[in-house]
C-alpha cells in the first residue's frame, strides 16, 4: 500500500454523520426563514454565532480607530499655531496662538524674556489672559514701568480681530503701547538673527532713518530706546499724546481704532498710544 | 437565497470533505459541528454563483480551512489534543488508521492542510497554492517537510 492510499484509507472513516447533516440542514432552513422577511434586520434573541461576533469585533475596532484618528488629528490641529504675537518691552517674548485663540507656544528671545518665562505657564490660556499674566509678572519683576514702551506685533491672517482684542484689553490703557503687524518672511528673518519679530520690525524702521545702526546694537536696546531713537531721527518728539505710526512690512493698514485718530495719516500700519494714568 | 434542494445537494456533495477538514484542524466533535454549521451558513449567505463544480469545491475547501483557523484563533483553542478527536472517531477507525492520523494530526497546521489536500483530495501543488493563497514553491516545501516528518515517524513505505 503506498503512502497515498494509506492517508486516504485512514481518513475514509471520517465522514459527516447523517445526524450532523440533518441538524445543519434544519439550522440553515430556519436561518433562511429568519433572513427572508427583512435581510437587513437581524432577529433578536438569537445567540450570536462566531462569525457574527467576529463582525462585531471588526465594528468595535473600526470605531476605536476612527476615535483615535479624530483624537490625534484634533490634537494636531489644536497644537498648530496659526497666529503669532511678539511682545517686546525689554523682555522679548513671542506667543504662538492656535485657531481657537489659545497660546500653544511661548518663546523668549533674550535673557530677560527667559527669566520671565521661567516662572510662568502660559500654554492653553486665551492669549489676552496670557498677556495679562505676562505683563503682571513683568511689572512685578521691574521690567515694565510707566516709562516703558510696550510693543505688540502681530503676524496673522486674522490680525484685525487680534489687534482689536489687544486694543480693548486693560493693559493697553495702563501702559504706553504700540501695535504693528508683520508677516512670516519678516518673522523668519528675525529668527535668523535670534531676535523677536517685534524688535526686528523696530530695527528695520530705525535703520531707515539711521543707516549706522546695527542689529547687534538693537539686541541690547529696550523698545523704548529704539522708539526714542526713531522719534529723534524722525524729528518728532513724543509727548503725552504720543502718536506714531510705525512702518510694517506687511503693507496693509492696521484696522484698529486709534486712541487719538489722525485722519491725515490713514494708510499706516501701526499705532502707538499712551493713556494718561 | 439558496433553495432547500441546493442546500441538500451541497450537503451530500461536500459534507464529508468539510467534516474531514474540520477533523484535521479541530479539537473535538462539538467544535466540528459548530464550524460545520458555520461553513454551510456562509454558503447560504453566499450570493455569487460558481463558474464550475471545481470552483465550488475549492470554495468549500478554502472557506472550511478559514473557518477552522478563525475558530481556533477566536477561542484561543490552540492547544492540540489529537487523541481526543481520534477517540471520538474510534468506532469508524481501525488501529493502523488511528496511528497514521495521530501522526498527521500532530503536524503543524500548514502541513496538515497540504497533506490532506494533496493525499486525500488529490489536488496538485499548484491547485493547493491557489486555494491557500500561497506560492507554489511554498506548497512544495511544506509537502516535502510534512512527508519527511511522516517518513521519520511512520517508516515503512514512507521511508
Amino acid at each position: 500500500m503506498n503512502e497515498n492510499n494509506k492517508i486516504r484509507q485512514s481518513l475514509n472513516g471520517v465522514r459527516a454523520t447523517e445526524e450532523m447533516k440533518k441538524n445543519t440542514l434544519q439550522y440553515l432552513l430556519k436561518k433562511a426563514e429568519d433572513i427572508k422577511p427583512d435581510s437587513s434586520t437581524p432577529k433578536t434573541g438569537t445567540p450570536p454565532q462566531p462569525f457574527q461576533r467576529h463582525h462585531r469585533l471588526k465594528y468595535v475596532l473600526t470605531a476605536v480607530c476612527i476615535f483615535l484618528f479624530l483624537g490625534i488629528g484634533g490634537y494636531s490641529v489644536y497644537r498648530q499655531p496659526v497666529s503669532y504675537i511678539s511682545i517686546d518691552v525689554n523682555p522679548s517674548i513671542e506667543l504662538g496662538i492656535n485657531r481657537f485663540g489659545r497660546v500653544v507656544s511661548a518663546d523668549a528671545y533674550n535673557d530677560d524674556g527667559q527669566l520671565v518665562l521661567q516662572t510662568l505657564s502660559l500654554k492653553n490660556a486665551p492669549y489676552v489672559q496670557a498677556i495679562d499674566t505676562l505683563l503682571a509678572n513683568e511689572s512685578a519683576s521691574g521690567f515694565l514701568n510707566e516709562d516703558s514702551l510696550l510693543v505688540f506685533t502681530v503676524v496673522s491672517s486674522q490680525y484685525a480681530s487680534i489687534l482689536e482684542n489687544l486694543n480693548a484689553a486693560a493693559f493697553s490703557r495702563n501702559y504706553e503701547t504700540c501695535m504693528y503687524t508683520s508677516d512670516t518672511s519678516c518673522m523668519e528673518e528675525a529668527h535668523r538673527h535670534a531676535m523677536s519679530f517685534g524688535k526686528y520690525r523696530g530695527y528695520q524702521e530705525l535703520s531707515q532713518y539711521d543707516a549706522s545702526v546695527t542689529i547687534e546694537e538693537c539686541h541690547n536696546m529696550t523698545m523704548k530706546e529704539i522708539h526714542d531713537r526713531i522719534e529723534s531721527c524722525h524729528g518728532h518728539q513724543g509727548g503725552s499724546g504720543l502718536q506714531h505710526h510705525g512702518i510694517s512690512p506687511m503693507g496693509t493698514p492696521v484696522p484698529v481704532q486709534p486712541a487719538s485718530p489722525n485722519p491725515a495719516d490713514p494708510g499706516h500700519h501701526g499705532k502707538c498710544h499712551k493713556q494718561g494714568g | 437565497m439558496k433553495s432547500q434542494e441546493d442546500l441538500t445537494r451541497v450537503m451530500e456533495t461536500y459534507g464529508d470533505m468539510v467534516r474531514r477538514i474540520c477533523f484535521v484542524h479541530l479539537k473535538n466533535r462539538h467544535d466540528t459541528e459548530d464550524v460545520f454549521q458555520n461553513v454551510y451558513m456562509k454558503y447560504l449567505l453566499h450570493t455569487t454563483s460558481f463558474e464550475t463544480a471545481e470552483h465550488e469545491k475549492s470554495w468549500f475547501v478554502r472557506v472550511t480551512i478559514n473557518a477552522c483557523t478563525d475558530w481556533l484563533r477566536s477561542l484561543a483553542r490552540r492547544k492540540w489534543v489529537p487523541l481526543d478527536v481520534i477517540a471520538e472517531e474510534s468506532d469508524s477507525l481501525d488501529s493502523p488508521s488511528a496511528e497514521i492520523l495521530e501522526i498527521v494530526l500532530k503536524l503543524p497546521e500548514k502541513y496538515r492542510n497540504v497533506i490532506y489536500l494533496h493525499y486525500y483530495e488529490e489536488y496538485t501543488a499548484s491547485e493547493i497554492a491557489g486555494i491557500l493563497g500561497k506560492k507554489e514553491n511554498t506548497i512544495y516545501t511544506w509537502l516535502s517537510r510534512a512527508k519527511g516528518i511522516l517518513r521519520e515517524k511512520l517508516g515503512g513505505e514512507w521511508a
